[in-house]
């Protein structure tokens, strides 16, 4: 299942996160190569949300330091982190979309902030970016109350994509679907990232995804991240990491995968 | 990233036309390159093909242009052809071509004299709708007080008085201060013009009329309705949002009663207690003010004011009181009913119901106006 698994596009070395006296993440260490889907997984208040929050620049971190590109981050003047963040698209686990625009203006947005292009092209890209995050096409139109959550997540993928960004952030993308929706979720982020090339992080709790479309998995643990493919997490001796995957609802992810 | 180097460049061959892309075709590059594809017209029965050999990055967005020509020129009856794509192109332009599909007819739009009218109407019709659902409302809160009148134990004290304490208690220093202020206004305004005729002990009269039959009042209900008003629509709003008043209904209680009831007892108490409060710091800044620039001192002015403004005058503002509590309340609660899904929504009928609420304590004040003159007093 790799697609084309390249060189280094996000190091995180050294990370310290702090709330008040509350170390979320203790030197934690990571890299994300180009063209792999790593999922971040952990239990719940491990500080996963923390930690993509803090490679987007969303968190401030204490120490450590967060390499996007072979860029650092926090060194870089804003017109060059804003054209890093331009390259990277991001999927929040409600959706985020404005309310106050229909679905067609929410893809459109980044395209009409960062882009010289004609209303009519922006229109056509808008349409087909919506069709690619498997919606109707009757949704464009639609404002995001109308719409249900799984909806609402098809859309705020839409909106992720318009820029076509290298790189993928997904949080929780399978959260609050029916187990129909989250397995159609995750063939069509499969689907993108191999017709698109994408990088993909995503943080989940979802066994069954990680199962389906994941190539590394890191897992966070005492404010640090193990990372390996799934074989070697099947291995771990830590406490923590062997329950998750011996546990009941893994191996009928197993059972599902096999 | 240059944002320049895609390129298009056309030639004749072989009795086709040729078209050769080359470069990085890429979202924030694509505005001439779409332009200039969407300019090409070869002549009727001649093949275009398009060479992509030299196309270095394609992203979807050139995916899109490329495969939208081909599209196009193949509707037209003109055989279009991709040549020489690389492997990850050539499967990237067949992505898209998967999720193209016909767009749904652009919406028109109307004539804007129709728009216009279609506009008022829209807004008349939801005026009437509102009156209506403000009446029904009324008619609900009514009989649910009726029956919780019948068992008095169903009226739920310590929320009343909570809701007494936030909405009268708290609001003390914020009305004291503008109704003194206004107060202070009027006789300085006053003073200035009656002194012109001599009559500056008229003021007084000035003063202690307007404050105690409109300004008091006004002024209270205007505030409790922009601060408690709001309030109960964002509260009962966001329990609308969290479907707790769906949670109450399951769990067999009435939100009316346990909600709404509370509320509106509590601003039919509470805004006379302020009305009265309010009349009092008005007449105690036109005092000062008076003293101030005209030397009438305080006892001067307690005499003037028991001789020239009829006891009947503080009556008339103090009866609206517990009407303006009531409408106030009633539309806090009801917009907050009103509220639909998002938080968004609880922002839109919070405006909604400060507008309201001071609109129709207004109306209703000049109703009152027109009834007390009718009556002659």
């Amino acid at each position: 299942m790799n697609g084309a698994v390249g060189n280094v596009v996000i190091r995180v070395a050294g990370l310290v996160t702090r709330f008040g006296t509350q170390v979320v993440h203790d030197g934690l260490d990571l890299e994300v190569r180009s063209g792999e889907v790593l999922a971040i997984v952990g239990g719940s208040g491990s500080g996963k949300s923390v930690l993509l929050r803090t490679i987007l620049g969303l968190n401030r971190a204490a120490a450590g330091r967060i390499e996007i590109f072979g860029r650092d981050t926090a060194r870089l003047p804003e017109a060059e982190r804003r054209a890093i963040e331009r390259r990277i698209g991001v999927l929040f686990q409600q959706g985020a979309l404005f309310s106050s625009l229909t679905v067609a203006e929410n893809v459109a947005v980044p395209l009409k902030e960062h882009t010289e292009l004609p209303d009519a092209l922006i229109a056509e890209i808008v349409e087909l970016k919506v069709a690619m995050s498997g919606l109707p096409p009757d949704a464009c139109a639609k404002y995001p109350s109308e719409l249900s959550g799984g909806m609402k997540k098809r859309a705020g993928l839409a909106r992720a994509l318009a820029l076509d960004p290298e790189i993928l952030c997904l949080d929780e993308p399978t959260a609050g679907l029916d187990p129909i929706g989250a397995a159609a979720f995750d063939a069509l982020i499969a689907g993108l990232r191999s017709a698109l090339g994408l990088t993909v992080i995503m943080v989940t709790h979802d066994l069954d995804s990680l199962y389906a479309i994941a190539d590394r998995i890191a897992v966070l643990v005492n404010g640090r991240l193990v990372t390996g493919t799934l074989a070697e997490m099947e291995r771990m001796t830590d406490p923590w990491i062997h329950e998750y995957f011996h546990g009941p609802r893994a191996r009928a992810a197993v059972a599902a995968g096999a | 990233m240059a944002a320049s180097a895609g390129w298009l460049s056309t030639a004749e061959q072989d009795g086709s036309l040729r078209l050769n892309a080359g470069g990085r075709w890429e979202t924030a590059a694509l505005a001439e390159l779409d332009a200039a594809l969407r300019r090409i017209a070869p002549a009727p029965g001649r093949a275009v093909r398009i060479d992509l050999g030299g196309l270095t990055h394609l992203d979807t967005a050139g995916a899109w242009v490329i495969h939208r020509t081909v599209r196009e020129l193949r509707a037209k009856g003109i055989a279009a052809s991709l040549d020489n794509a690389a492997p990850a192109h050539a499967a990237l332009i067949e992505a898209i071509a998967r999720n193209d599909r016909p767009g749904l007819p652009g919406r028109k739009r109307p004539n804007p004299l129709v728009a216009l009218l279609d506009h008022w109407g829209r807004a008349f019709v939801g005026g009437l709708a509102e009156v209506g659902g403000l009446l029904s409302f009324l008619g609900l809160a009514t009989i649910t007080a009726l029956r919780a009148l019948a068992q008095p134990g169903r009226i739920r004290i310590v929320p009343l008085f909570s809701h007494i304490e936030h909405t009268g208690l708290t609001a003390l220093p914020i009305i004291g201060l503008l109704s003194f202020l206004i107060g202070v206004v009027l006789a300085y305004q006053g003073a200035d013009q009656l002194r012109r005729f001599g009559a500056e002990i008229f003021t007084v009269n000035l003063v202690g009329v307007s404050m105690l039959r409109e300004m008091g009042i006004l002024l209270a209900a205007i505030i409790v309705a922009g601060r408690s008003g709001s309030a109960f629509t964002a509260q009962i709003g966001t329990m609308q949002v969290n479907e707790e008043i769906d949670a109450m209904r399951t769990l067999g209680l009435d939100p009316i009663e346990v909600l709404v009831l509370p509320r509106v007892i509590a601003l039919v108490i509470v805004l006379p207690l302020l009305a009265v409060y309010s009349d009092l710091m008005g007449l105690l800044g036109g005092a000062l003010m008076s003293w101030a620039v005209l030397d009438i001192s305080l006892v001067q002015f307690m005499e003037r004011l028991r001789g020239a403004v009829p006891v009947w005058s503080f009556w008339v503002g103090l009866i609206k009181a517990p009407v303006f509590g009531l409408l106030i309340a009633l539309v806090g609660c009801r917009q907050g009913l009103e509220v639909e899904g998002s938080a968004e929504s609880v922002g839109r009928q919070t405006t909604r119901a400060v507008v309201i609420s001071i609109f129709l304590v207004i109306v209703t004040d000049a109703v009152f106006s027109i009834f007390f003159s009718a009556v002659g007093v």
